[in-house]
Order: structure tokens, then C-alpha cells, then sequence
């Protein structure tokens, strides 16, 4: 335990990378085998990136006054001269930090075996912490971010070797590396709709199926009250832009069934397949779609019902298109 | 004291008059306004008229001058936003002695917390052209007594032309159309609706050429209509000794051309096919609309209509459903089931017996197909959960799925994935699939037996790929201009039938999986 605490002592500054690489070595390795620890590193993590989302905010003159009245009288010729940083926030953070992270240890770490940092609510509520992880297609880690220990048998593969200024001691490893990663999180956590998003957007980086990824989104955000409008933005661009037609299909299928969220975006997409998607299925979705939202008292606007009448009296067009467009035509009330 | 109950109960008073007058009490604000102008016009000029809400009244007369009374009826929840509506609806009155332009003149963006609705009633000389566009919603449309040519163009009310001689074109979305012939026509009219019903009247003498269209209602007459012929779904007929064309059209709607002093209950419907009728695959259009829904039939069952949505639980005998538009939910049939459909998705339970099912647009679902059978649709999604015999699988773009598959199977897409999944009680299965643009994925059990022919043709090497969880098979690699074969061919577990794969674009996957079989209950 006196190990812990001594470690902890280091944890502020090794936040803030001032600690020499020897010590800072030995905390990583203490925290990564210490579980109460892991919990305090973490929270201090935490904290740091809240800190840093928050705004700055300038001294109030009146608040500054008082301030400096009161602290007068404690300064004396004696005191040693504060050298200016050329960065004063980090410090600023570091001291925070501390400050909010050594209370809530002090008050807790004797309770619970697991210290844990609760914001105050006037000034931390509704601050989304900076997320610690990104898929990234390369990113530059420094050794210290990295666990010493490498799990199972990762494939790497294209390694180089980089030394980029002989005259300090840091040299560079870079390579890639396939591993498996699982997101967790509910469907509305920003991330998981970002994640999404990417997925159903980036035709050719996914394997096996876009149909599979559609059909599980349908899944998924259809029992979501309110399902972000990057979901159904997505799926609009799928509409747009995907060649294959099964997946225009389930595209406008599912804006169908997601529509407390439709945009204008994605109704001009519904709309634009209406008119000039190849497949009649898609046209049929997506005439559906348009219908559904008609009967709702959706957005209409004068494109929407422009294509709608002309669908509706389009000899050439598939009859059950015509129906469907004529009984959406049939909801609108013209406002 | 008496003072200050005294002020207390005026305070009451006003404060309860002033609630009273707003909404607070369930109240709205409403204005109205009448305004009334005269123009002069040339006997054969024209009026144009553009009003989004509120009826209009065009009434001919003699004379040189129109004459124009607005009435415009502002409502609002409260007085700021009524002053909002009564500062951006303005009327405008424009043209010269050849063109009159009324208009009711609406900001782009209105705010939707008030109304506005004006109402016009218009004198013109007999002889003028009428122009009504740009309505949206109104009670009804009404032009009378008018010589010249007359164009409409709404979206929703009535309208009503009675005595318009010169030729016409209405074209409306929702609501009735009725038109009044007061002598016989002798100009070309155009009646054209989406959802509403068109009646017209004629004088018993009449002589015109009827041409009409409908989907979904049905074409009516109490005249003796001749040499009625079908076009698809539009009718051509001639009443009296020919003459004008009347052209009636209405998709959702019905069309009737009635002798004045007829009823429309006596009129014939002209939709059914005559004796000796040679059969045409539209044929069907000319069904009147329908809707079915029961239980079950206890027979066979044979049902056609131009649009219907068709849902039977259960069939004893044999099903031969024809629609022009509808969707099509048939629970279980016991014999033969046949089921065509020029658009709609169709949803059939267990089918017994041979299966032929074909949309023109939509996704087929069939849950069994035990004696297996053809199912097509020419965009849509086709999935069939068990198909006991042989099966063909067509979509002209749409996914293909399978999830058993215990006989020959033979599928594809023009654009689209196919999945299927075999029987993991067969040993080996013929099989066939094809996309031109998407996956294949074939599951089959690990012991699976197959003579494997596998094919991608990829602009992308780097991205379509092979994944096959069976040894023994052999790829290659070539160049086919500017696109890349990649072949895979061998025997898996000592060679069985042949499978045949070809994927465009995209992945092929066969993957040895432990299955568990579907079984299905005998019928009762």
C-alpha cells in the first residue's frame, strides 16, 4: 500500500508527462498490476479530459481584486520569483486535477476499495469526456501509452524502423496490425452512431455484407425512440450511392421504418429514388416511405408532391408505384 | 373594506372579459375582408386566376367587364400572429384589357400558426378564356357559362363545370370533378385525377369520342357505348356518331359519362371483358378493384382484380391469384398455388404444392415451398425459408436468400447478395447462383459433397476474395481486360453435384457450418 500511495503521488505529474522516464516506467508498470490503481489512473484520465473540454473563461476584474487583496499580505520580497511557463494551461489542468482527484480520494479511498470521481454537477453535467480510443486508419503512439505486454500473437506485419533526430534518444516503430475490436455501447452513444455511420457508408472497406449491416441497423434503431439523424443520413447516402440494388432496397426499406428521424436530406433522397432508381423495387420502397410520412403530416414540400402526381399518372411506371404515390397524394393536406 | 371588494370584483371582471377574448378560452382570431374591383377586357381575352386557398366562383355573362369579389377570412391564435397574416396576404390584381391576372399573393415561407383563405367570385363576358392554377385547397372550383377554353389546376375540392362550350383541361389530385354539358360538345376536354371521382354529364343526343383510364375504380356509362376497345387499361369507345374527344382519367377514382337524366346507379361498367375475348397479361387491369380478406377457402381459390390486397389464410385446393397492384398474403395452400402480380410484395406461407410466383416490383417471401417451384420478381427481395424441390429464384435486383434449400437450387440476382443454405441432411445438392453485382455465400454442412466451379470477376482484386472453408479446391488468377477472374474449381469431400457460382463485383463464401434442419409440420 505505501507503493500505491507513492505511485499515486506520481500519477499528475506522469499526467502531464513531467515525470523522468525511469519513474514514469515504474508507474506504468505498478498501475498496470495494481487493480485499485487501474481504477485511480483511470479516473485522473478522466478527469484530465474533462478538464480540457471545458472552456476558458476569463477572471471576472472584481473577483480578480479580491483575490489579489486577500493574497497581498503573504507576499513577501522572499518569495521565490515565478518563472512564466510557455504553456500555463497544462499546469492550470495539472493543478485541478489534483485538487478534484485528491478530494475525491481523500473522502472515498477509505470507504471503498475503488475511487471514483463525480463531477459537480453545475459545472461538469453534460461534458462528454474525450474518448480514449480511435479507430484511426495510422496514428503515432508514444512507447509510454503502450502496455508492455503484447496479448496472444498479434499478425504484424510491414514494419519499419525509424530514427528521425539521431541527436535524442527516441527511435520509432511503425507497422500494421489486424486485431479484432468490439465496440460496446447503446445504439445512441455518439461513437456506436459514428461507428455506424462509417460502416454503412464506406461500401468498400466492409466485408461480407452491406445488406447484413443494413438489416441489423433496422434492427437495432427501430426499437430506439429517436435514432440519431446520422443513421438516416447514412442510409440516405447508401440510397444515393450504392451500386448494388439490394442494398438501395433495404436502404429505403429501413428510412421507412426509422422516419421520426427523417431530414430533409433524406427525404429528398426517398424522393430522388422515386424519380430515377432503375429498380422498381427501390421506387416502391421508397414511395412507401414517402406515403408513410404523408400520412404521419410530415414535411411536404412541393418537389416531394411534384413527383408524387407525376408518379401517380406515369403510364410506364409499375402500377403498384402509381397506387402508392396516388394514396400518399391522398394524405397531404396542403398547408 | 367595500372599496377594496368593490375594486377586487372589477379586476375579476376585466381580467374574465379579457381571457374570454383570446384563446386562453379555447378562442382563435379571425378577420375578414371584402374587396370588390372592376376591369375591362376584351370579349375574347382572358382571365387568369391563382388563389392556393379558397373556392372560386367563375360565372359568364355579357358584357366587356370582369368583375371581381374577394373575400378573405384571416384566423389566427393570437393578434400578433394575426397581424402577421393580415401584413403578407395581399391580393393583386394585374394584366391589361387582353389578360387579367387575379392573384392571392402568400409569402414563401408562411408561418404556419395562422390561415388564410380568400374566396372568389368572378363575372366574366361569356366568350373569355379561364385559367385557374396554383390551387391547393379548396371547397370547390366552379366555372359556368363560359365559351371559351378553360384550364384548371388543383389539388384538392370539387369541381364543377357546368355549361363550359369551348375545350377544357382539369387536372386535379383529390376531391370530385363533376361537368355539366348544357348542350353537346362540340371542343376536346381532358379530365385528369389522381384520387377523385369523375362525373360527367351529357345531353342524350350527344356524339363524342370516349376515351378512359382508371386503375383502381371502375369506367361507367349510361350510354350505349360502341366499339369499345382496350389499349392496356384505357378504353376507347364511341357515343352517339363519334366526334370530340372526352378524355377521362382517373387513377384511384372512378370515370363515368352519364345521359342527363340517367342515374349513375343504372350506368354499366364497361371494364369486364367481352365473350371471346382473346387473354393478354393486362388483362387483369381491367378487373374492377377489390379487396379480400378471410380466413380460409375451402377449394380452390381464383381471384383476379385490377388493384387488390389479397389476404386468405388458408386453401384448401389450388390458388391463382392475378393482380394488377396489391400485396398478396396467402397463409398455406394445399395444392398448386399460382400467383402473379404487375407490382406488390407477395408474403405465402406453406405452399404444397408446385409454386409459381412473379411480381413486377416487391419482395416475395415464402416460408415452405415443399414440392418447390419459380419465384420472380423484377426488383425485390426474394427469401424463402424452406424449399423442399427443386427451386429457381430470379430478381432483377435484390437480394436472394434461402435458409433451406433440400433440392436442386438455382438462383439469381441482376444486382444483389445470395445467400442460401442447404440441407445439412442432403449430402450434396445441385446448385446454381449468380449475381452481377454482390456476395455469394453458401452454407452447407462440413461434410458437404460438391464438384465446386466458383467464379469472381472484380475490378478490385484487393477487395473481392474467395473465402472458402473446404480443402481441395484449386484458384487461379487471370486477366480478362480490365478485370480480374478469380476461378476456383475442385472437389469437396470427394465431389458430388456441381455448384456453380458466379459473383461480379463482389465476395463468394462457402462456408461449412453445423446446421440444424428446419422441420415442418404436416398439415392438419
Amino acid at each position: 500500500m505505501p507503493d500505491c500511495d507513492s505511485m499515486r503521488e506520481n500519477m499528475p505529474l506522469l499526467l502531464t508527462e513531467s515525470l523522468d522516464p525511469a519513474r514514469r516506467e515504474l508507474t506504468h508498470q505498478h498501475i498496470e498490476t495494481c487493480p485499485m490503481c487501474v481504477a485511480e489512473w483511470s479516473a485522473y484520465k478522466e478527469t484530465w479530459s474533462i478538464l480540457d473540454t471545458l472552456p476558458e473563461l476569463d477572471v471576472p476584474a472584481r473577483v480578480k481584486q479580491r483575490f489579489l487583496a486577500e493574497v497581498s499580505p503573504a507576499v513577501t520580497p522572499n518569495v521565490v520569483p515565478f518563472r512564466r511557463r510557455s504553456a500555463p494551461r497544462w499546469l492550470a489542468q495539472a493543478a485541478a486535477a489534483v485538487i478534484i482527484a485528491g478530494g475525491a480520494f481523500y473522502g472515498g479511498h477509505r470507504m471503498t476499495p475503488r475511487v471514483e470521481l463525480t463531477p459537480t454537477p453545475a459545472t461538469l453535467v453534460n461534458v462528454q469526456p474525450a474518448p480514449f480510443y480511435s479507430i484511426a486508419e495510422s496514428r503515432v503512439l508514444p512507447a509510454a501509452s503502450i502496455s508492455p505486454q503484447i496479448e496472444g500473437r498479434p499478425d504484424i506485419q510491414n514494419v519499419q524502423f525509424t530514427d528521425a533526430s539521431p541527436s535524442n534518444d527516441q527511435i520509432g516503430v511503425s507497422f500494421d496490425i489486424t486485431s479484432h475490436v468490439t465496440v460496446t455501447g447503446r445504439p445512441t452513444d455518439k461513437s456506436m452512431v459514428r461507428l455506424l455511420r462509417y460502416v454503412l457508408e464506406n461500401e468498400d472497406k466492409q466485408s461480407p455484407s452491406r445488406s447484413r449491416a443494413i438489416d441489423w441497423v433496422r434492427s437495432t434503431y427501430a426499437h430506439v425512440g429517436n435514432p440519431d439523424p446520422e443513421i438516416t443520413e447514412a442510409l440516405a447516402n447508401v440510397l444515393r450511392n450504392d451500386d448494388n440494388q439490394g442494398v438501395r432496397i433495404k436502404a429505403a426499406d429501413t428510412l421507412r421504418s426509422l422516419q421520426s428521424t427523417m431530414t430533409d436530406g433524406t427525404r429528398d433522397a426517398l424522393v430522388e429514388a422515386l424519380k430515377n432508381d432503375p429498380n422498381p423495387a427501390v421506387r416502391l420502397k421508397a414511395v412507401e416511405a414517402l406515403a408513410k410520412l404523408a400520412r404521419s403530416g410530415g414535411n411536404m414540400d412541393p418537389d416531394m408532391v411534384d413527383t408524387l402526381r407525376k408518379k401517380a399518372s406515369q403510364g410506364d411506371e409499375n402500377v403498384y408505384v402509381r397506387v402508392k404515390a396516388a394514396e400518399a397524394l391522398s394524405s397531404i393536406q396542403p398547408k | 373594506m367595500r372599496v377594496t371588494v368593490r375594486r377586487t370584483v372589477q379586476t375579476f371582471i376585466a381580467v374574465a372579459t379579457v381571457l374570454s377574448a383570446t384563446q386562453l378560452f379555447g378562442a382563435s382570431f379571425a378577420t375578414s375582408s371584402r374587396v370588390t374591383r372592376e376591369f375591362q377586357i376584351d370579349p375574347a381575352g382572358s382571365v387568369w386566376i391563382d388563389n392556393q386557398f379558397g373556392s372560386i366562383d367563375v360565372v359568364g355573362g355579357e358584357g366587356n367587364v370582369v368583375t371581381v369579389t374577394a373575400e378573405r377570412t384571416l384566423t389566427a391564435p393570437d393578434q400578433m400572429s394575426l397581424k402577421d397574416a393580415s401584413d403578407n396576404v395581399a391580393l393583386s390584381f394585374e394584366g391589361d384589357t387582353k389578360v387579367r391576372l387575379i392573384r392571392t399573393l402568400l409569402p414563401p415561407m408562411r408561418n404556419a400558426r395562422w390561415t388564410v383563405m380568400v374566396n372568389y367570385v368572378i363575372h366574366v363576358p361569356r366568350g373569355v378564356n379561364v385559367k385557374i392554377g396554383g390551387s391547393k385547397s379548396a371547397e370547390h372550383i366552379r366555372v359556368a357559362n363560359v365559351n371559351g377554353s378553360v384550364t384548371i389546376n388543383g389539388f384538392s375540392g370539387v369541381v364543377m363545370m357546368e355549361g363550359v362550350v369551348g375545350a377544357s383541361v382539369v387536372n386535379m389530385v383529390n376531391g370530385r370533378i363533376i361537368y355539366d354539358y348544357t348542350q353537346k360538345p362540340v371542343a376536346r376536354a381532358q379530365v385528369q385525377a389522381v384520387n377523385a371521382d369523375i362525373d360527367m354529364w351529357f345531353p342524350a343526343n350527344s356524339n363524342f369520342e370516349w376515351v378512359a383510364n382508371t386503375i383502381n375504380g371502375d369506367m361507367l356509362s349510361t350510354f350505349n357505348v360502341k366499339a369499345g376497345r382496350f389499349n392496356g387499361s384505357v378504353f376507347h369507345g364511341i357515343v352517339g356518331s363519334g366526334g370530340t374527344t372526352i378524355n377521362t382519367e382517373s387513377m384511384m377514382g372512378h370515370v363515368a359519362v352519364l345521359m342527363k337524366g340517367s342515374n349513375i346507379a343504372d350506368a354499366q361498367s364497361i371494364r369486364m371483358n367481352e365473350p371471346g375475348h382473346q387473354a393478354a397479361p393486362n388483362d387483369v387491369l381491367r378487373q374492377p378493384a377489390k379487396k379480400i380478406q378471410m380466413p380460409f377457402v375451402n377449394g380452390d381459390f381464383v381471384f383476379a382484380a385490377s388493384v387488390a390486397d389479397v389476404v386468405v389464410g388458408e386453401v384448401r385446393g389450388n390458388a391463382r391469384v392475378e393482380t394488377g397492384a396489391g400485396e398478396v398474403e396467402l397463409g398455406a395452400v394445399f395444392g398448386q398455388c399460382n400467383v402473379t402480380s404487375l407490382g406488390g410484395p407477395l408474403n405465402l406461407g406453406d405452399i404444397m404444392g408446385s409454386l409459381f410466383a412473379h411480381t413486377g416490383a416487391g419482395d416475395i417471401i415464402v416460408r415452405a415451398s415443399r414440392m418447390g417451384g419459380q419465384v420472380t420478381t423484377d426488383g425485390g427481395l426474394v427469401r424463402v425459408i424452406y424449399a423442399g424441390g427443386p427451386m429457381t429464384l430470379r430478381s432483377g435486383g435484390g437480394d436472394i436468400i434461402v435458409r433451406q434449400f433440400s433440392a436442386f437450387m438455382d438462383a439469381e440476382t441482376a444486382s444483389g447478395d445470395v445467400t442460401l443454405t442447404g440441407d445439412p441432411a442432403q449430402k450434396s445438392i445441385k446448385v446454381t447462383a449468380r449475381t452481377l453485382q454482390g456476395n455469394i455465400v453458401l452454407n452447407v454442412s462440413p461434410r458437404f459433397a460438391a464438384d465446386i466451379d466458383a467464379t469472381i470477376l472484380t475490378s478490385d482484386p484487393e477487395v473481392n476474395e474467395m473465402h472458402l472453408d473446404f480443402n481441395g479446391i484449386t484458384i487461379r488468377r487471370e486477366q480478362v481486360g480490365n478485370k480480374t477472374r478469380i476461378r476456383a474449381t475442385g472437389k469437396i469431400n470427394g465431389g458430388g453435384e456441381r455448384v456453380e457460382l458466379y459473383a461480379e463485383e463482389g465476395d463468394i463464401y462457402i462456408s461449412a457450418q453445423t446446421l440444424t434442419p428446419i422441420r415442418l409440420a404436416n398439415p392438419k
